[in-house]
């Protein structure tokens, strides 16, 4: 098939499609619904850590857990989550919450929004768990 | 000999019948409300992966059909282009793809590349589009090697390679429960593909068919979709990126990290490269081994059932 034609072809399929799920409203990031549910999602990736101590935000978009592995954060990816534990993480405040910077190249930023009190206590957390 | 011979390149011209089938099965899922889920960042970076992988053929292709073309030059055989040839051919392809998807998943430098198709969390159509930008480095095209020795012509061999994955298309859905009886027993379907891509210890290391599932029931890793037990989609640690370069790479830059660490042997480097995913040379990983047998340890069970005939 010429470029000319499977070129635009390629990009207009992928940007009408992208406009269609995002009008569908199928880019709302998932919603932990309670401690339950974030205790799935960090089993999901991490089945053998149980959490000793699940903070839900109060958005319900991340959780941080405690294990007796160390401190981790369970977070949204689009409709479903991934977690990780928080090791030679750096952790900055921003507008909206949480910058949390890892080492790891599959996850190397993760954005929180968390509220004022949540931004406040939540990197104490991770610097001195219970 | 015939040197010269083309095929039409299948691939690109299925694009408008992917575009076309991923909208009806979005309209499926949207009226009926099941039949699987999308999620826009998701599909993004699917789409964009089915694109770069377009890309890289274009750009690489190069390379394995030189290889291709070497070899025809130096074979004496030539089985012609008869449509009975190509039907062989199309078979023979599939138990190429057959071990070459098998070496995908137990070879980590191969792995590297196939990864990023395991990496979504979603099965839908979008998925199947989600291909390697890498695959020329692995250098899995000596697995050809012998059907172009064989006398079938490289151009022959890509079409048929075309044609097979044009067939696993419609396979990435969960749109679809189960084909009749008699289609499930010898070709691959949405319900054996689905086994494929889960991350549940009971499915990991299954179902490596492209075309024809016969293939893993004669080399042992057929695992029936359980309705008890439903595929856990993407990968034994999801991603926390959309990023489609991380995607492509990350399996490649996490061999470099490893093969990198101080005190090594260069054995044990090697085996970082060619050992399955998962190994480790101070055993603090898990292989897929690893993990069907620890969840034997806490489901023993299951000991016996499909997927842990040989595990534990």
């Amino acid at each position: 098939m010429p470029l000319e034609i499977l070129l635009p072809m390629v990009i207009l399929g992928i940007a009408g499609i992208t406009v269609l799920l995002h009008l569908l409203g199928l880019s709302r990031p998932v919603l932990l619904a309670n401690q339950s549910a974030a205790r799935a999602a960090w089993l999901d990736e991490f089945p053998d850590d149980p959490p000793d101590r699940i903070t839900l935000s109060q958005d319900h978009r991340a959780a941080l857990i405690q294990t007796v592995q160390g401190v981790g954060v369970v977070w949204p990816m689009g409709a479903d989550t991934t977690a990780r534990y928080l090791i030679d993480a750096q952790i900055t405040l921003t507008a909206k919450g949480l910058r949390i910077d890892l080492p790891d190249y599959t996850a190397p930023r993760i954005n929180l929004t968390l509220d004022t009190a949540e931004a406040d206590l939540w990197p104490t957390l991770l610097e001195h768990p219970a | 000999m015939t040197d010269m011979l083309s095929y039409p390149e299948v691939t690109q011209l299925a694009v408008p019948f992917f575009i076309a089938a991923i909208l009806i099965e979005l309209a499926w899922i949207v009226i009926k409300g099941k039949g699987g889920r999308y999620e826009t960042r998701d599909a993004v970076t699917s789409l964009i992966m089915g694109a770069g992988n377009v890309a890289s053929s274009v750009l690489l292709g190069f390379i394995a059909y030189g290889f291709f073309m070497l070899l025809w030059r130096i074979t004496p055989l030539d089985l012609g282009t008869s449509v009975w040839v190509i039907a062989l051919c199309f078979v023979l392809d599939d138990l190429r793809y057959y071990w070459v998807h098998r070496f995908g998943h137990r070879i980590r430098w191969v792995w590297a590349s196939h990864v990023n198709h395991h990496s979504s969390q979603h099965y839908n159509l979008t998925t199947a589009l989600r291909q390697t930008w890498t695959g020329t480095f692995t250098f899995m095209m000596v697995i050809r090697a012998p059907l172009i020795l064989l006398g079938f012509h490289p151009a022959m061999v890509l079409f048929c390679g075309g044609l097979n994955l044009i067939y696993q298309f419609w396979i990435h859905t969960e749109a679809i429960g189960r084909m009749p009886k008699w289609f499930e027993a010898v070709m691959n379907t949405p319900s054996h593909h689905r086994v494929h891509h889960g991350r549940n210890p009971r499915y990991l290391d299954a179902n490596y068919a492209g075309v024809f599932i016969i293939w893993d029931k004669m080399f042992g890793t057929f695992v029936p979709e359980l309705d008890a037990e439903k595929p856990d989609y993407g990968l034994v640690r999801n991603l926390g990126t959309f990023n489609p370069i991380r995607v492509a790479f990350h399996e490649w830059v996490g061999i470099f990290h490893d093969i990198r660490q101080p005190g090594l042997t260069w054995q044990e480097r090697w085996k970082y490269c060619v050992m399955p995913p998962g190994w480790s040379h101070d055993g603090s990983r898990d292989t897929s081994e690893g993990i069907k047998a620890r969840h034997l340890a806490n489901n023993p069970h299951d000991k016996g059932t499909p997927g842990f005939e040989r595990a534990g």
